[in-house]
């Protein structure tokens, strides 16, 4: 990913997420391995949240919400960098944990791959719906007129074509250029879809299984969101909603997460970002307020 | 942190050591959690976990080698679906530890990662204000349903039974 030439300023940190090269140093410099404090902290989550298990509350007679061991590590994990008093996870161990994910991200993918390929037939015979709700993904442009609503200008054209992940921050700049609003649209999801996406999407999936009468293996394809954290996150409150069906839901997540990161970025080129603009160019006069956006992007709290 | 802004460095053996390092103690901790929660032996749990690094090391090997523009995550896909695929003399093998091992266990320890990590994005993230906060909601939830609805849709046109 060179073709992202970094401004002479100093870029906003945020951006790194998008350098596989700066992941590479950390990983290959750090000796990451030996942060004793980093992994012993996982060891640790990871043993409190699978001894406390899968708690299910219920709400009403046939609803209840899931709350899985997953959810306690993500969350706990966020509290363990932010909470001060403890002293032995820092930016430095968040730096290496980033980093060290972005190999773990290879494990999960390898074993839903593994499920894909043992379920190849169901696969092909399920082709049409696994490509088709690839188009589902365009939805996101609906959240268009809100943005607009909201007070965003160009910006809402980064942040409504797509989920705003990787890739997809990669073509938004690598299209309006690195300054542009519509490239503060596009990080501004993808940070905030960093630290909130994965908890708010498992939540969104459990309500979803007790409210929406869907078929399982729409459950299942809808989970490839083009996030490999997002994915694990949706796939979780899934495979307990349909016991006995692990293999299937697996397969069917794990292949459309793929076709979400290879397709999804074509569709994202070709479609969406130019349906993205015509939409705006036809809204944003009838319902565009002023904009809430400051020259530079420091504060849009106002 | 001046010491890893370095200006190239290429991946090296001792690099591939990290990696191999850094996923033996991804899946000694997910042998562990698959043991607490799910009750699988960690013997199995080890192996399965192996083959997965395996895979994943090959995968991210790839993507630096080979000069083509292709993610680790193509490879690692392509990898995991030939040597499961029904009738590869691996695939008795891979299934029968691989299967060992729950993918939620798996999740679980990669999402520990993740939440330490994000916190680095804390204070950006505070910055953004409730308007963007509101939209990613909503984007997110737009391409779930979205694609959810859509696939439901076809799933019942071709006549797909609710299992």
């Amino acid at each position: 990913m060179e073709w992202i030439i970094i401004p002479d300023k100093k870029p906003d940190t945020h951006v790194e997420h998008i350098y596989r090269e700066k992941t590479d140093k950390r990983i290959l410099k750090r000796n990451p391995w030996r942060d004793v404090r980093l992994h012993g902290t996982v060891l640790v989550l990871v043993i409190i949240a699978e001894l406390i298990g899968t708690i299910k509350i219920p709400i009403t007679k046939d609803v209840a919400i899931t709350i899985m061991p997953l959810i306690y590590t993500i969350i706990l994990g966020l509290a363990f960098y932010l909470i001060k008093p403890i002293k032995w996870i820092h930016r430095k161990q968040a730096r290496i944990a980033e980093g060290a994910m972005m190999l773990f991200i290879g494990v999960l993918i390898a074993k839903l791959a593994i499920s894909s390929g043992q379920s190849i037939g169901l696969i092909f015979e399920m082709g049409p719906a696994l490509i088709l709700q690839e188009i589902g993904h365009l939805a996101t442009i609906l959240v268009l007129p809100i943005a607009l609503l909201l007070g965003f200008k160009k910006e809402a054209i980064g942040m409504t074509n797509s989920i705003g992940r990787e890739p997809n921050v990669a073509v938004v700049v690598d299209k309006y250029g690195f300054n542009s609003p519509e490239s503060r649209g596009v990080f501004a999801i993808f940070i905030i879809g960093t630290v909130i996406g994965t908890i708010f999407i498992s939540f969104l999936v459990t309500f979803s299984l007790s409210f929406l009468p869907l078929h399982p293996y729409a459950f299942a394809m809808a989970s490839g969101v083009g996030s490999a954290s997002m994915n694990a996150a949706a796939i979780g409150p899934t495979l307990a909603a349909f016991p006995g069906m692990e293999t299937q839901i697996e397969a069917f997540a794990g292949f459309s997460n793929l076709l979400s990161f290879c397709v999804g970025i074509y569709i994202v080129i070709f479609i969406a970002l130019p349906l993205t603009e015509r939409v705006y160019d036809w809204l944003e006069p009838k319902i565009g307020r002023d904009s809430i956006m400051p020259e530079k992007e420091d504060d849009n709290n106002a | 942190m001046p010491d890893l802004i370095d200006s190239s460095e290429n991946v090296s053996v001792h690099g591939i050591f990290n990696w191999i390092l850094l996923l033996f103690i991804f899946s000694v901790i997910t042998a562990v959690g698959n043991f607490l929660g799910y009750h699988h032996p960690i013997e199995g749990s080890l192996i399965g976990m192996a083959i997965l690094s395996f895979i994943t090391l090959i995968g991210v090997w790839l993507e630096r080698y080979v000069p083509l523009d292709i993610s680790s995550i193509l490879y690692i896909s392509v990898i995991g679906i030939i040597v499961a695929f029904p009738g590869m003399p691996t695939s008795e093998f891979v299934l029968k530890y691989v299967s060992q091992i729950e993918l939620l266990a798996i999740v679980t320890v990669f999402l520990a990662y993740v939440g330490i990590g994000m916190g680095k994005s804390w204070d950006e993230f505070k910055a953004l204000g409730w308007r963007a906060i509101v939209i990613t909601v909503l984007v997110i939830a737009a391409t779930y349903y979205g694609a959810a609805i859509v696939a439901h849709i076809v799933l019942v046109l071709t006549g797909v039974p609710a299992v």
